[in-house]
C-alpha cells in the first residue's frame, strides 16, 4: 500500500519512495527515511494529506502520498 | 586594532533563525514561514568587545544537498567565502529534524555552534534536554536562546568568540554498545561525530588514500569529499575527475541519510527526556483551521476579517490624513503666494507634485493595515496552511497548493509575490503561476477603487471594492485552469511544504516586516510617483504652443485622443482616461494623481473633491457603469512597470514576458468590455 490509502489518526512506517532522485532524497533528509513511522494527521477526499514525521508537520499532495509505499505500524 | 569575524547563520526554515539574526543586527529583514523567503544574502555587523563580528544570514534550507538553488548556495559559502564560524540555529522543539542539517554542517568543517532556539516552547511542553549529553555526542558547543525573549544572546556570541579557532572539539564521547564489538581497521568515534557502518568507512578511507596520491583536490577535509563522491554528488564528482568505480559501485546517499538520522535517533534517546508530554496546541488549532469542512470557510473569513479592517480602519485612519494634506495644501499655496512665485511654479507644486504625490500618501493607512495583516499570518504559521487548505482547488487547475501563496502574497504587492513563486520547483508551475498572479488585486490597486467605489457607489462602496478582489481571484483561477486545458502535462500533486508550530506573531519581526513596506510606499511617492506627477503636469499644460490654459490642447490631450477609441466598447472612451490609464503604468495609484491632475482638484480624496470629480466626470456621461469598469480595467491590465521587471527576472524570457503584457491588457479589455456592454443593456 501507498501513503495516500492510509486513514486518518493512524501511523505507518515508510518502506520505500519511488519519486526522481532529487525528490527522494529531499524527503529522507526531512526525515522521511525507511523504517520511520509517518503519522496521518488529517486527509483530503483527493489524496493530499497533513502528515507528521519525528515531529514536524508537513502537508503532502496526493502525487507525493501515492509514491511512498507504507505498511501498517503493528501495535506494540 | 579589533579582529574582524565572519558569522555565517544557517538554520531550517521556520527555526527563527532571521528572527535571532534581527535580534543581533535590528536589520531591515523580511521574516516570514516562507521557505527560501531570506534567498538574497543579508549582512549586518555587530561589536562585540574586542571583536567585529560581520553577520551574515543564510537561506533557510533544510540539508545541504545540492539540489536547490539554496542549498547549493549555502554550501558554496560555507566552503569557499572566509566564513569563521557557523551558527547552526535549531528549533529545539522539532530537534530530531533540526539536527540533520547539524550533522551535516559539522561533517563540512568548520567551526559550529549549535544555537537551540524556542527553549521557551520546549519547557512549555514539559520537555528538557540534556545540555551536558547533548554536546558531548555532537562535539560542538550547544547554546540555549530564545530569539524572541532576547535570552541567551550575549552568550552565544561568547562562543562564537572562543570557538572560532577550535577546527575540532576533543570532547567527543560516544557510547555505542552494540557497535564495540566492531572489527573495523579505524575507531572513529573520537574523531568524528557521525561515524558510518563498517563497508562505508572502508569506502571513505580506500577514496581518501586514492585522493591524497592524486593530489588534485586541495582540500583540508577529504573525509567530505569521500563522502561526497560516495554519495555521487554531481559537483564534486565532476570536480574531482577520478575514475573510482572499483569503489564506488552505486550511490550510498540514502545509505548515508538513513545512517545520520540512526544516529539522530540515539541522540533523541539519550538527550531528550519527556518527549510529546503535552500535545501541542498547534494539533487542536489545525483541527479547525485545516479541518476538511472547517478550513475553507475559515479562510475566507480570515480574509474577509483583513479586507474589513483594510477598509473601515483604514478609511477612519485615512479621514485625518486628507485634513492634514488640505492644510498643507492651504499653507504652501498662501506661502507661494506671498513669496510672489511664478504662475508656471505655483502650477506645477500645487497642481503637480502636491495633489499627485499627496493623493498617494493618503492611502498609506489602508496600506498599512493590509501588510501588517499579512505579516500577522505569515509570522503566526497561518500561511503554509492555506497552501493545504487550497490544494483541492489548485489541482483541479493543475497547480499545486503551494502556488497559492504567491497568489495571496499579491494582494500586498505583485512583485514579491512574483518573486515568492521560485519556491514552486516544477518550471511550468512556476511559470503559470507568475503569468496570473498579476490579477491578484495588489495594495496599490486599492485608491483607484476606494476613490471610484466612494464616488459612485455610496453606502455600496465596500462590497463594490470588495468585488474587484473576487474578480481578480476568478480571472487568475479561470486563466490558469484554461492554461492547464491548453498543455496537459504532469497531473502528479507535488505539495511539499511543512505546517510550523503556531506561534503568537513577534512584534519586532512584525514591525521590521511593516516598516519596510511601508518605506517602500513612501520611496515610492517619493520618486516614482513624484516624477510620474511631474511628467503628467508637463504632458497636461503644455502643447505645440508652449504651456496653455487649455489642457484639451495639450499633449496628453493628444496622446489620449489616440487610444480613447479603443477604450470606448469598454465606456472608457475619453482621452483623460486613456491617459491615466498609462500613466498609471509607472504604479497603479499614479491612476488616482492623474485624475487629479487632469481634472484640477486638489484634494481628491476629500468630500468636496469627490463631489467635485463626480460632477465633471457626470459631464461626460461617465456614471457609475463606466467607473465599475474602470475600475476592472486597473484591477486586470499590466500592474506596473517594476512587476514587468520582475516577471521578466523569473522568467528569464522576453517571449513570457510579452506573452504575460498580451494576458493582461486582453483580459483587462475583454472584461471590461463584457461588463459594460452587458450592463449598458439594463
Amino acid at each position: 500500500m501507498t501513503l495516500r490509502d492510509g486513514e486518518k489518526g493512524k501511523g505507518y512506517r515508510v518502506l520505500d519512495v519511488s519519486l526522481g532522485r532529487a525528490a527522494k532524497i529531499r524527503l529522507e533528509a526531512l526525515g522521511m527515511t525507511n523504517g520511520t513511522t509517518v503519522f496521518i494527521m488529517n486527509k483530503k477526499r483527493n489524496g493530499s494529506m497533513v502528515v507528521k514525521v519525528r515531529g514536524t508537520r508537513f502537508a503532502f499532495g496526493s502525487g507525493i502520498a501515492g509514491a511512498v509505499a507504507v505498511e501498517e505500524r503493528r501495535e506494540d | 586594532m579589533a579582529e574582524e569575524l565572519q558569522v555565517g547563520f544557517v538554520g531550517n526554515p521556520n527555526c527563527g533563525k532571521t528572527t535571532l539574526f534581527n535580534a543581533y543586527t535590528g536589520a531591515r529583514l523580511k521574516v516570514a514561514n516562507w521557505p527560501g523567503v531570506t534567498v538574497e544574502k543579508k549582512e549586518g555587523a555587530m561589536k562585540y568587545h574586542d571583536h567585529v563580528f560581520k553577520l551574515v544570514d543564510l537561506p533557510g534550507i533544510y540539508s545541504l544537498t545540492s539540489y536547490t538553488m539554496e542549498e547549493k548556495l549555502t554550501r558554496q559559502y560555507i566552503l569557499e567565502s572566509d566564513v569563521d564560524v557557523i551558527i547552526d540555529v535549531a528549533d529545539a522543539s522539532a530537534l530530531e529534524r533540526n539536527l540533520y542539517l547539524t550533522l551535516q554542517l559539522i561533517e563540512l568543517g568548520k567551526p559550529v555552534i549549535l544555537a537551540l532556539n524556542m527553549m521557551d516552547i520546549v519547557e512549555e511542553r514539559g520537555m528538557e534536554i540534556d545540555m551536558h549529553r547533548l554536546p558531548e555526542m555532537l562535539g560542538i558547543p550547544v547554546i540555549p536562546v530564545s530569539a524572541r525573549k532576547r535570552t541567551g544572546l550575549d552568550i552565544l556570541m561568547h562562543a562564537v568568540a572562543h570557538h572560532k579557532d577550535k577546527r575540532k572539539d576533543n570532547n567527543l564521547e560516544h557510547h555505542h554498545p552494540e557497535k564495540e564489538a566492531s572489527r573495523h581497521r579505524h575507531e572513529h568515534h573520537d574523531e568524528y561525530t557521525v561515524v558510518y557502518s563498517d563497508e562505508i568507512e572502508d569506502k571513505i578511507d580506500a577514496i581518501i588514500l586514492r585522493l591524497r596520491s592524486d593530489g588534485k583536490v586541495k582540500t583540508k577535509n577529504y573525509r567530505w569529499y569521500a563522502l561526497k563522491l560516495l554519495e555521487k554528488d554531481e559537483e564534486i564528482t565532476a570536480e574531482c575527475g577520478l575514475d573510482l568505480s572499483d569503489i564506488i559501485d552505486r550511490s550510498y546517499e540514502t545509505d548515508i541519510i538513513n545512517q545520520k538520522y540512526d544516529f539522530i535517533e540515539e541522540i533523541i534517546e539519550e538527550c531528550l527526556v519527556n518527549k510529546n508530554k503535552k500535545a501541542a496546541v498547534t494539533d487542536r488549532i489545525d483541527r479547525w483551521l485545516t479541518g476538511n469542512v472547517t478550513g475553507l470557510p475559515c479562510f475566507l473569513l480570515i480574509m474577509a476579517v483583513v479586507f474589513f479592517f483594510t477598509f473601515t480602519v483604514g478609511d477612519w485612519l485615512k479621514g485625518y490624513f486628507e485634513a492634514a494634506l488640505d492644510q498643507v495644501n492651504a499653507a504652501v499655496s498662501a506661502g507661494l503666494e506671498a513669496l510672489g512665485a511664478g504662475e508656471v511654479l505655483q502650477s506645477l507644486i500645487v497642481d503637480g507634485i502636491i495633489s499627485g504625490v499627496g493623493g498617494v500618501l493618503t492611502f498609506l493607512p489602508n496600506i498599512f493595515i493590509l501588510f501588517l495583516a499579512l505579516a500577522l499570518l505569515e509570522d503566526s504559521g497561518y500561511m503554509s496552511r492555506v497552501a493545504y487548505v487550497m490544494d483541492s482547488l489548485m489541482s483541479k487547475l493543475g497547480l499545486s497548493g503551494r502556488a497559492f501563496i504567491p497568489m495571496i502574497l499579491g494582494f500586498g504587492c505583485t512583485v514579491p509575490a512574483v518573486m515568492a513563486s521560485r519556491a514552486l520547483e516544477d518550471p511550468k508551475d512556476r511559470r503559470r503561476t507568475v503569468l496570473v498572479t498579476p490579477f491578484m488585486s495588489c495594495s496599490a490597486r486599492l485608491p483607484v477603487y476606494v476613490l471610484f467605489a466612494e464616488m459612485f457607489f455610496g453606502s455600496a462602496a465596500m462590497p463594490a471594492a470588495f468585488s474587484m478582489y473576487v474578480i481578480g481571484m476568478a480571472v487568475a483561477i479561470l486563466a490558469a485552469f484554461l492554461m492547464h486545458k491548453v498543455d496537459r502535462s504532469g497531473g502528479m500533486n507535488p505539495l511539499l511544504i511543512e505546517l510550523p508550530e503556531y506561534k503568537t506573531p513577534n512584534t519586532r519581526t512584525i514591525a521590521i516586516y511593516v516598516w519596510d513596506k511601508v518605506k517602500d510606499y513612501l520611496t515610492k511617492a517619493g520618486t516614482t510617483i513624484f516624477v510620474a506627477s511631474i511628467f503628467i503636469w508637463f504632458l497636461l499644460n503644455f502643447g505645440t504652443e508652449g504651456m496653455t490654459q487649455d489642457m484639451s490642447a495639450s499633449f496628453g490631450a493628444s496622446i489620449g485622443r489616440v487610444l480613447a477609441p479603443l477604450l470606448a466598447p469598454a465606456g472608457l472612451g475619453m482621452w483623460q482616461i486613456a491617459l491615466a490609464l498609462i500613466s498609471g503604468l509607472a504604479a497603479k495609484e499614479v491612476v488616482v494623481s492623474s485624475f487629479a491632475v487632469l481634472f484640477g482638484i486638489s484634494n481628491i480624496n476629500s468630500a468636496a473633491g469627490m463631489t467635485g470629480l463626480a460632477e465633471i466626470l457626470a459631464g461626460y456621461g461617465f456614471g457609475a457603469l463606466n467607473a465599475y469598469c474602470l475600475m476592472i480595467f486597473c484591477l486586470l491590465y499590466v500592474p506596473c512597470i517594476a512587476t514587468l521587471a520582475m516577471i521578466h527576472r523569473e522568467l528569464k524570457s522576453w517571449k513570457w514576458t510579452g506573452v504575460s503584457v498580451l494576458l493582461q491588457l486582453g483580459c483587462a479589455w475583454l472584461v471590461s468590455t463584457l461588463v459594460f456592454q452587458i450592463g449598458s443593456l439594463f
